[in-house]
């Protein structure tokens, strides 16, 4: 189902009870560890920002209705509520109704702008560039240096993997590319990249922009159809092709696809790699919403989609969803000396860094602020290092602290306990340090 | 009555009273607010919704409203539905009261003070860090996000309920704002400095005309409610049953066991497989009640929630409760088997708040749930014609009952589960409430929270004299009837074609 009109049934189930607005909507007996995380918190990023009951999920889901039900228009007031939201996913975790709300999200703000509203300035933006042939990512980069970075062999025929980069990997955080690369050298995996590989569409999906993502897609399953596996860095890069690319097109992807994080946990959980130099910092975790919550919720989402009764089923897809969840954690504890520190909202119930869904771009304030809220958890945590997997959290969190390092900086304020000391770490980049 | 639509000079002076940022007329906002479900189906969009910070700007925002002759509906939680709508054209202020959240806790006198945008998780939350000994008397069953307050006034469910009663029996004291802006305490409050300590205070206590619907005959901005002690031996024990005498009667045995077993049953909840059934999807679930019987759930059963301040008063009770299920099968030569609850499920049923309520909507695409009251032993009755009726109109029998103060009364509850995406359905429901409301009216059964456009009319065409009452006094607190018609049907044309008693 990707339509809204496709949607509206799903949409139909919502009976605006907010529990979607919570963290652990489920969980009030949840004991966190200080007074200010514990039990259920407030767990929309739009919401908490915003204020207005539209920028939850449950405002969301009641002019979803009215818009289908002919009551409201389109208009840019409401594609600027609806796009003011990043997608994350955490009010889908809370929904016991089972409701696809950031399908409903995103499908809404298609529905806008195949209405005729114009998408937002800086949206418009990502589709323009994605679909010049000179360009086909969003930062406005010149097509052909899309592998400037790579120094192995390119567009190689007879490699059996593909490293999907991804247009921030590729122009702007190039050094997760190149550890990425590296772990992949080291693990002694032949695989190749390819120039003429195209932004993954996650940004133009995500602001309802679906005619330049069906394009960016076709084309990217045609380049990748021989491969038998894709790798990412990328979190959103990720959930694009695992998720949307099979619900877009209708079709099964023809290639496997993993997050290289979930490759080396591959590894680590079948007892072939050790890791053995240590890393002796306290850590905390934030999970990427895309590779994990987003990935988890689809896990989940495909075994009830298979069973005939899910009173009996709803257990196990909810165990392979927090099978998931446990990926990084994994990983994390296979590392010598790092001693996690985990924040309160975590897995499913995670707080997002604030960028997704064409926030970043559209609402940098919005961003920034939410991205200050999780660096505040973190720092809750005594962590040295805030660590995770995903160039665009990566980025958020880079600008949240330099952000707080100003106010430091002008106000003479210590704000090491809203998080001015962490230090970002991008998990791939440790492991290439570390393997 | 006409009412005038909310001008930009009256959105002028809302932006004056509560700033911009509180105030908007954004068509796709007021749509946000919107519900049709869980407890009403029909409401009106709003013209502008405000969020005032205080008691004092909800009396400047009534204040203007009075003047322009336009309706206004307080909404926090907005759980009741459709109920916490607007319902008078053309739609007027909603006032959204979330931003009032402010709680006191008075653990030396046991009193909470909520205002209305407290919510049942962040109650809970703040009591389980720092009065872990109190419980807050928050609703069962409903979801995180209803409130305390919404809770109290419109006479709901608490944690407690099989022994204290619904939760307006706890209050202790009102904050009110009434419709022409004048703001008065009730209870003791009354008197200036005085604490919220004796609900009856100062003189006769005019407190129930405004519990039963929120903002109807004036808007509440704090109520002072009792907390109770939380004990933490716990349990929840259930018992099964072919009929609904099996699972009524024996529960009515153990709860009007006061100061004794029925003491601890803090809640007496029951109902059938359907309740189990309906919350997963229709073509994605067993619809025979054999697979039900064989994992292990009866047709219909009752749980007892057990709160004991040592682990021998809490084995006293369930051995009180085992007995009288011993006894009600010799003298009955029926079958009510022990129920073996698994610890995850005795867990899930212990937690509060929970999200019970909300998955029925996955049966279909929408729910409602319909509430009576009855003497407890009449419940059976109830629960059989409500049971018919549903398979008449094609409703799954989805059935909820549950007790009140010791089984004195009983709550049942039907759960209407259906298509909202039907053609007609809202129609099929209303034929459905029509017929089961003008059956139990006849029987002396009356609606809990009576939905305004249905079980309101119906009921006060039938006591007259309470409803001129009623709009006697709504005419003295709120002469320009601005105020949400609630569930007290006034004005009368706002809800129903039916004639008007007042008139008669």
């Amino acid at each position: 189902m990707t339509s809204l009109e496709e949607l509206r049934r799903v949409n139909a189930r919502c009976i605006h009870c907010r529990a979607c607005q919570y963290a652990y909507s489920g969980e009030p007996d949840k004991e966190g560890e200080t007074e200010e995380y514990t039990g259920m918190l407030q767990g929309c990023p739009a919401g908490i920002y915003y204020g207005w009951e539209g920028y939850f999920n449950s405002g969301k889901q009641w002019m979803t209705r009215a818009f289908l039900n002919g009551e409201l228009p389109a208009s840019r007031e409401l594609l600027e509520i609806a796009e003011a939201c990043t997608t994350c996913g955490m009010c889908e975790t809370q929904c016991e109704n089972y409701i696809d709300t950031v399908a409903i999200t995103e499908a809404l703000r298609a529905a806008v702008i195949e209405a005729g509203v114009e998408p937002l300035d800086k949206h418009k933006g990502f589709a323009v560039r994605v679909g010049d042939d000179g360009l086909r990512n969003p930062y406005n980069e010149p097509r052909a240096e899309r592998t400037k970075w790579f120094a192995g062999k390119v567009d190689n025929k007879d490699a059996k993997v593909a490293y999907f980069v991804g247009c921030t990997a590729a122009y702007r955080e190039q050094q997760i590319a190149e550890h990425t690369a590296s772990i992949m050298d080291k693990l002694g995996i032949e695989y190749t990249v390819l120039t003429d590989e195209v932004c993954c569409g996650s940004p133009i999906l995500r602001t309802g922009q679906r005619d330049v993502f069906r394009k960016v897609m076709e084309e990217n399953k045609e380049l990748y159809k021989d491969f038998d596996l894709v790798l990412f860095s990328c979190a959103g890069c990720y959930k694009t092709f695992r998720n949307d690319y099979p619900t877009m097109s209708g079709e099964p992807l023809p290639f496997k696809v993993r997050h290289a994080v979930e490759y080396v946990y591959d590894l680590v959980a079948e007892g072939k790699l050790k890791i053995e130099k240590p890393y002796s910092k306290k850590v905390t975790w934030h999970d990427p919403c895309h590779s994990i919550r987003h990935v988890g919720i689809a896990i989940e989402k495909e075994i009830l989609e298979n069973s005939e009764n899910w009173l009996l089923d709803s257990r196990a897809g909810k165990k392979a969803k927090e099978k998931h969840f446990e990926i990084p954690r994994v990983v994390l504890n296979a590392i010598p000396g790092l001693e996690l520190h985990e924040m309160y909202r975590i897995k499913g119930d995670s707080f997002c860094c604030g960028a997704g869904g064409g926030v970043k771009a559209q609402f940098p304030d919005f961003a920034l602020s939410t991205a200050k809220e999780r660096l505040k958890e973190a720092a809750s945590t005594g962590s040295e290092v805030i660590m995770t997997s995903c160039p665009f959290c990566v980025t958020n969190f880079t600008h949240g602290i330099e952000a707080l390092q100003k106010e430091e900086q002008e106000t003479g304020a210590d704000l090491s306990a809203a998080g001015s000391k962490l230090e970002v770490v991008e998990l791939l980049e440790l492991l290439d340090s570390l393997l | 009555m006409e009412y005038n639509k909310v001008t930009d000079e009256v959105v002028k002076k809302l932006v004056a009273i509560c700033g911009e940022d509180n105030v908007t007329t954004s068509e796709p906002l007021r749509h946000s607010y919107m519900a049709r479900g869980i407890m009403g189906l029909e409401a009106v969009l709003p013209e502008a919704v405000v969020r005032p910070a205080n008691a004092e700007e909800v009396a400047k925002v009534l204040v203007v409203a009075n003047e322009n002759l336009s309706p206004v509906t307080p909404a926090a939680g907005g759980l009741s539905g459709g109920f916490a709508l607007p319902a008078i054209e053309p739609g007027g202020i909603l006032m959204d009261m979330t931003r009032m959240d402010k709680m006191e806790v008075d653990v030396e006198n046991r009193v909470m003070i909520v205002e209305p945008g407290v919510k049942s998780g962040d109650a809970w939350r703040i009591f389980k860090t720092n009065y872990p000994e109190w419980a807050p008397p928050i609703p069962d069953g409903a979801p995180p996000a209803a409130t305390v307050l919404g809770d109290a006034i419109e006479r709901g469910f608490s944690l407690v309920t099989g022994v204290y009663g619904p939760q307006a029996d706890m209050i202790m004291g009102l904050e009110i704002v009434l419709p022409n802006g004048e703001m008065f305490h009730t209870g003791s409050w009354a008197l200036p400095g005085a604490k919220p300590f004796y609900r009856w205070g100062v003189g006769p206590n005019p407190d129930g005309l405004f519990l039963g619907s929120q903002g109807s005959m004036g808007i509440i901005t704090k109520a002072a409610i009792k907390m109770v002690p939380h004990p933490h031996f716990k349990t929840v024990v259930a018992y099964g049953g072919e009929t609904w005498d099996d699972i009524i009667v024996p529960a009515w045995e153990i709860s009007k066991h006061e100061m004794g077993i029925g003491e601890r049953t803090v809640m007496v909840q029951g109902g059938n497989y359907e309740l189990v059934m309906t919350r997963w999807p229709k073509e994605k679930v067993p619809i025979d009640y054999e697979f039900y019987k064989k994992i292990g759930v009866d047709k219909k059963w009752m749980n007892y929630e057990c709160w004991a301040w040592t682990q021998e008063e809490l084995d006293f009770t369930l051995k009180g409760i085992d007995q009288v299920y011993k006894d009600y099968e010799t003298k009955t030569q029926r079958l009510t088997p022990k129920q073996e609850l698994h610890p995850k499920q005795v867990a899930s049923r212990l937690k509060k708040p929970n999200k019970i309520a909300i998955p029925y909507a996955l049966w279909q695409a929408g729910f409602l749930f319909i509430t009576w009251y009855c003497p407890w032993l009449e419940s059976p009755k109830m629960m059989e014609e409500y049971c018919a009726a549903m398979a008449n109109h094609g409703f799954p029998e989805t059935m909820w009952v549950a007790s009140i103060d010791h089984a004195r009364q009983a709550i049942v509850m039907p759960i209407l589960c259906f298509d909202s995406t039907e053609e007609g359905i809202y129609d099929k429901i209303r034929e459905f409430n029509l017929e089961t409301t003008k059956s139990f009216l006849k029987k002396g059964w009356i609606n809990y929270r009576p939905d305004p456009f249905v079980h309101a009319p119906e009921t006060f065409t039938k006591t007259k004299e309470y409803y001129k009452m009623l709009v006697k006094f709504r005419k003295v607190l709120d002469p320009n009837l601005i105020l949400h018609p609630g569930r007290l049907a006034i004005p009368w044309g706002s809800v129903t074609n039916l004639p008007n008693p007042y008139e008669e």
